[in-house]
């Protein structure tokens, strides 16, 4: 693809300058007359029956519209659904208040008091008193398959939501002629997503149509949803996700209170908003990752892997909510990474604990799948004392092998890994890496050197096991006077397809970028859509831009041919005039095309008036983006600190449409792949009480916290769509976290240390090495 | 949330005993305690305030002696709730007579949930400690009256 | 995240503010940084009836040396010792200190004052006030009091300071010649409270022995505390490795940290050693005109 003064160009985020000045309009900005608001009384426990919820003192507290229960909920409301299911599926349907008496996890939501402020709300909210008849939780997902296990669901019988196998060739065989075997067993701790802005829902029912406001990934999958649940018909509901404060897949659900706060305005006659409070964004959004591997891969003495077993055990929390079978799928799915595994066989089992369901959060499920496979490769390495470098080169898959089926059943799509790793080693100087390691240990001083080399996937739902709604939608509208107007079925919060959409059609038609507006997240602008994540924005939203803006363009030259009396095929176009081959004096601007278009009176025979396109675009494959990621730590075992010495990512996301808004996406998905390594995780009690219940406890990190990132990249286009793009909103996070644990692990190898549970803080590289007299 | 220790107190069992089943002398000991009501056995009505500098939260509830086998051993069960949330505590008490002094051992286990328990998560630790301290420095302060 | 009602006061002066406590007692707070405060309301964990906020009180952000003491006011920020070069220049441990409370934004809002009278003990100023063995004057409706910081802390989030008095100032000695001090706090991540931090101040004679010495503890124990066994393990002692050592031994053994999400407390005691022994260093290293 030929990359143009547009596409490709280093142009800032329009999107920014209304953002860090204030000016962007967020759910919780809006306020209408007489609009009431709702304070939710949830679950302090982990499992427990409701005796009795006696609502009286609240009703009567000052400023209290109503108080409603499960009951009043039930009478007004349909449950929400389960999302799509994956085969022998076991999982309720939900309503947005407990009403079947059980409550399932601390924060499970059983009371919302509706007020004319929100602090009487909040007030009567006190009030609400619950009495509950505590029952046994589990909280480890492996206790819950137990037998005699509390069970969650009695009438699915089984904490067992689904099993799933994925696999291929021999693995028994490939184990029995193995000369090595590796095993670890590796908890993906639970994270919260901790979007900047939590959830909210504003809704107003007037003249005849409900509008819904609320913070959310997919507000065209709300309306429909939203349909089932308060009982309107879906042409009645208008959804509009106004600026979304970041999402990461937690606001890629439908969730109760969008259910509760649209059955309120109905029933109420008033507008009604919602703000969820930082510590019920902690309890009561979902949460990512979650899941325990165990893991083998089997290999001979020269480092060729020969096989692999995953066993992974999701955490799902109390409920299945939109996608969450999706994510551990996505591990299964992926747990071959990049290398050429003939044998491989992976078994995924979804539990339900008594905790926050767990969901899609940034990568899910493939984060978890590349760093089983390169934690295994590192393991494999040190045992067959062997360069972690030299192992994975040995079992890459060849450039010439793409298309390349896995076992597990992905077909990568393209991809060149050894260039990545290359390039990767070339800029960290790793020979020179590796000797200042061996001075340094002479010293006493630990640097550790880590490697991940991942490929993942994107472009679709990105949910694997799951069917349907792969498509995305645009409109690109020429306006009569020449400007455009572009529609996108994706709902970015954050990503800045406002610039790299325009940038599309600006490429395209060939109009100055400033020409071009994208809409967004509004279900009465854009006739249908999908949303955003799985980071499909780009080669599935993106796409649709480019078919939508490439058959304007066509019927544009169309009209100027026929305005110039000219054949389409001689006219060639700058984008502000069309113009007749060898004929500079015979042209016509652009924008007066645009008017002819509508003002239709000199148009070819049988056209359609207007210069509008919607194209609905299907992939016809997934896309595979790659990389490797290096980190370079120093680790202070004295006081377990970990330091980042530097960090290089070599990502391959294919052509690259804007490289400022790819450095931003791989810097954000570093961080939070990196938190997941050394400071972010969940902590319950035994009881299912959340330890980790604010910013104070709940370790994000900030700016200081993170190194400096050198970024570099390799591109190998993807054939499956027409940008040659692949998606890479969550590479980052996927290159990130076996990059720094390796990175801790190599410093800590002369310890003996061969497995670190995550988070890896300081407390924990102590514990590794309390009582190794080499450390003290 | 556990705890363990001993703490010895300067007067016999018999005494120390007699102490420990004196509800005015738990109300006034218990810290926190600021209403006793008899409700049949030994089982009483509370309303448990407690308060660290500025953080406080009360809690309505139940404090029962159970197990009880005479001059040696009781268990002491505090259970409430309150706009925080809720605390379990039980705590188990040995008596031992030692040249006229009594050695209290005791083991503690309080479940609390809600918000302290995800928010005050690192004072937990340090707050019980102080509490259980204050418990028995009373009752020495009740024996020397 | 709404607090509770309350109401909120702003007096002019300090003689109002006290006015004020005194009327309501208890039922009061004083809001100077606010941000211990303002989030345990936020979460209402604290729910004060009445908000005193002493921000509008003029001539209490002072910042100077006079009679042997460095006077540091009831409303001077965290940020400001950060950035007094006063601080930077003759002060090294205040200085360390003031580098790693919580985040810049912390910093330009908390006043060393607010964290004493808050008492929590993984405040950084409590264990650095320690070490400098410095006095905190409370005003109340009688005449001032000093009280020697080692009197100050009487638990969790509680002090001396009576209902009706508040801190008006902060009394730090002078440094000596041949003095020199440093703060170390490992934490979780910058912002964070400490998993274990220390501060040290030693004053070396004419001979380089150890003529003065206060270490102060941060969040290993109900309360800052003052490492009383180090400092006396080290007093009248070379500062040699040996005598570190012990100095940091005996630190680890008297602290009396609680296992929580930051890690057990063997591996708190353990870190207090090792921190000791590195706080020790820089400060003998400054006492003898080292950076």
């Amino acid at each position: 693809m030929v990359i143009s003064h547009a596409l490709g160009a280093r142009i800032k985020r329009r999107e920014d300058p209304r953002l860090i000045t204030g000016r962007a309009i967020y759910v919780d900005d809006l306020n209408f007359a007489g609009m009431v608001h709702v304070a939710i009384v949830r679950s302090p426990h982990a499992h427990a029956t409701i005796r009795s919820i006696d609502t009286t003192a609240a009703r009567r507290a000052p400023g209290v519209v109503a108080v409603w229960t499960g009951e009043d909920v039930k009478a007004r409301c349909g449950p929400l659904p389960v999302g799509p299911r994956i085969k022998e599926m076991k999982a309720p349907k939900r309503f947005p208040l407990v009403i079947d008496g059980v409550v399932r996890h601390v924060g499970d939501p059983v009371a919302a008091v509706v007020a004319t402020t929100m602090d009487a709300a909040r007030d009567a909210s006190d009030l609400v008193e619950v009495d509950y008849e505590p029952l046994p939780s589990v909280q480890d997902p492996e206790a819950a398959l137990e037998p005699g296990a509390p069970i969650l669901h009695q009438d699915l019988g089984t904490n067992v939501c689904f099993r799933m196998t994925y696999g291929g060739g021999n693995v028994e065989e490939a184990f029995a002629g193995a000369d090595v075997v590796v095993k670890t067993r590796i908890v993906q701790q639970r994270l919260i997503p901790a979007a900047m802005e939590t959830r909210g829902v504003v809704a107003q029912y007037k003249g005849g149509e409900l509008t819904v406001w609320t913070s959310t990934q997919i507000p065209h999958v709300v309306k429909t949803t939203l349909a089932e649940t308060v009982r309107l018909p879906e042409h009645e509901i208008h959804v509009i996700a106004p600026e979304v404060g970041g999402g990461f897949g937690s606001k890629l659900d439908v969730y109760g209170e969008e259910g509760l706060v649209a059955a309120l305005a109905l029933a109420l006659g008033r507008p009604v908003k919602w703000i969820e409070s930082r510590r019920e964004n902690f309890i009561a959004t979902i949460h990512g990752r979650g899941q325990i591997d165990y893991v083998e891969l089997a290999a001979h003495h020269d480092g060729t892997v020969a096989g692999l077993r995953v066993r992974a055990i999701a955490d799902l929390g109390a409920y299945s909510q939109l996608l969450t079978p999706g994510v551990p799928t996505n591990t299964g799915l992926m747990c071959c990474g990049c290398y050429r595994i003939p044998n491989a066989h992976a078994e995924v089992i979804g539990v339900f604990t008594n905790r926050t369901p767990t969901d899609a959060y940034r990568g899910a499920g493939r984060p978890e799948a590349t760093f089983l496979i390169e934690r295994a490769m590192d393991l494999l390495a040190a045992e067959l004392k062997m360069d972690p470098v030299e192992v994975r080169r040995k079992n890459f898959i060849p450039p010439a092998a793409f298309p390349y089926k896995t076992p597990t059943g992905a077909v990568y799509d393209s991809g060149n890994y050894e260039r990545a790793l290359d390039k990767a080693l070339e800029r960290a100087d790793y020979r020179a890496l590796r000797d200042e390691q061996a001075k340094l240990r002479k010293q006493g001083r630990y640097l550790g050197i880590g490697i991940a080399t991942y490929v993942e996937i994107t472009g679709l739902g990105a949910v694997a096991g799951l069917s349907g709604g792969n498509w995305e939608s645009a409109t690109v509208r020429v306006e009569p006077t020449g400007k455009v107007t572009v529609l996108t079925g994706t709902s970015p919060h954050g990503q800045g397809e406002e610039t790299t959409f325009a940038q599309i059609v600006s490429d395209r038609l060939g109009v100055p970028v400033e020409d071009v507006v994208v809409l967004h997240g509004d279900t009465r602008a854009v006739p249908h859509g999908v949303g955003t994540f799985g980071s499909r924005t780009t080669p599935v939203g993106g796409s649709a831009v480019y078919v939508a803006a490439e058959k304007v363009k066509d019927k544009a030259v169309q009209i100027a041919a026929h305005l110039l009396e000219a054949a389409p095929a001689d006219i060639s176009t700058d984008g502000a005039r069309f113009t007749v081959r060898g004929s500079p004096e015979r042209s016509v601007e652009f924008k007066d095309v645009a008017r002819m278009a509508y003002k239709a009176y000199k148009l070819p025979a049988g056209m359609e008036p207007g210069l509008d396109v919607t194209h609905f675009f299907v992939p016809k494959e997934r896309v595979f983006p790659f990389g490797t990621h290096l980190c370079v730590v120093e680790v202070d075992p004295d006081t377990g600190e970990v330091t980042f010495r530097r960090y290089i990512a070599v990502d391959d996301c294919g052509n690259i449409l804007n490289p400022l808004l790819v450095a931003g996406q791989i810097h954000g998905g570093i961080v939070q792949g990196l938190a997941q390594a050394i400071y972010e995780g969940v902590t319950y009690d035994d009881e299912g009480q959340l330890l980790t219940g604010t910013f104070a406890e709940y370790v994000v990190p900030q700016a200081t916290d993170v190194p400096a990132f050198e970024l570099d990249h390799t591109v190998t286009p993807s054939p499956h769509n027409p940008l040659g793009a692949k998606g890479v909103g969550e590479a980052g996070t996927i290159g990130a976290t076996p990059a720094v644990v390796n990175a801790i692990l190599d410093a800590l190898a002369p310890f003996g240390v061969k497995d670190l549970q995550m988070p890896i803080t300081p407390r924990r590289v102590w514990e590794a090495l309390e009582g190794n007299s080499a450390s003290r | 949330m556990k705890v363990e220790g001993t703490y010895t107190l300067p007067a016999s069992r018999q005494k120390v005993w007699e102490l420990l089943n004196d509800p005015k002398v738990l109300a006034k000991a218990t810290p926190g305690i600021k209403q006793l009501d008899p409700l049949g056995g030994d089982t009483y009505k509370a309303t448990i305030e407690v308060g660290v500098g500025p953080v406080k939260g009360t809690y309505a509830g139940q404090v029962s002696i159970a197990d009880k086998v005479p001059l040696e051993r009781m268990t002491l069960k505090v259970e409430g709730g309150g706009k925080p949330g809720t605390i379990r505590a039980t705590g188990e008490l040995r008596l031992e007579e030692q040249d006229g002094k009594t050695i209290v051992a005791y083991t503690g286990d309080a479940h609390i949930t809600g918000l302290i328990a995800s928010v005050g998560h690192r004072l937990i630790g340090g707050v019980t400690k102080q509490m259980v301290g204050e418990f028995f420095k009373a009752l020495e302060n009740e024996l020397k009256s | 995240m709404i607090p509770d009602r309350f109401e909120y006061v702003a007096p002019s002066s300090v003689a109002e503010a006290v006015g004020l406590l005194q009327r309501y007692g208890a039922e009061a707070k004083v809001l100077a940084g606010g941000h211990s405060l303002i989030p345990l309301m936020k979460l209402r964990l604290a729910s004060p009836r009445y908000l005193v906020d002493i921000n509008r009180i003029r001539g209490l952000a002072q910042l100077q040396e006079d009679d042997g003491t460095l006077g540091v006011g009831a409303l001077t920020r965290h940020a400001d010792l950060e950035t007094s070069e006063l601080i930077r220049s003759r002060y090294p441990l205040l200085a360390d200190a003031a580098r790693v409370i919580a985040d810049p934004l912390v910093r330009n809002m908390g006043t060393l004052a607010g964290s004493l009278a808050h008492a929590d003990p993984a405040g950084d100023w409590g264990a650095a006030m320690l070490a400098v063995r410095a006095q905190v004057v409370a005003t109340g409706p009688r005449r001032d009091r000093t009280i020697p910081i080692d009197e100050f802390f009487v638990d969790t989030f509680t002090t001396t300071l009576g209902p009706d008095e508040i801190v008006s100032e902060i009394r730090v000695p002078k440094p000596s010649p041949r003095s020199g001090g440093a703060y170390l706090k490992v934490e979780r991540k910058v912002g964070d409270f400490a998993i274990a931090a220390v501060g040290t101040y030693v004053v070396l004679d004419e001979k380089g022995a150890c003529r003065q010495v206060g270490i102060g503890l941060c969040n290993v124990g109900a309360t800052s505390l003052r490492a009383k066994r180090a400092e006396e393990t080290l007093r009248g002692r070379v500062p040699d490795e040996k005598a570190i050592a012990d100095a940091a031994r005996a630190a680890s053994e008297e602290c009396d940290p609680a296992s929580d999400l930051r890690g057990p407390a063997e591996y708190k005691r353990d870190l207090v050693r090792v921190l000791i022994g590195r706080a020790l260093r820089r400060a003998v290293q400054r006492a003898k005109g080292g950076a």
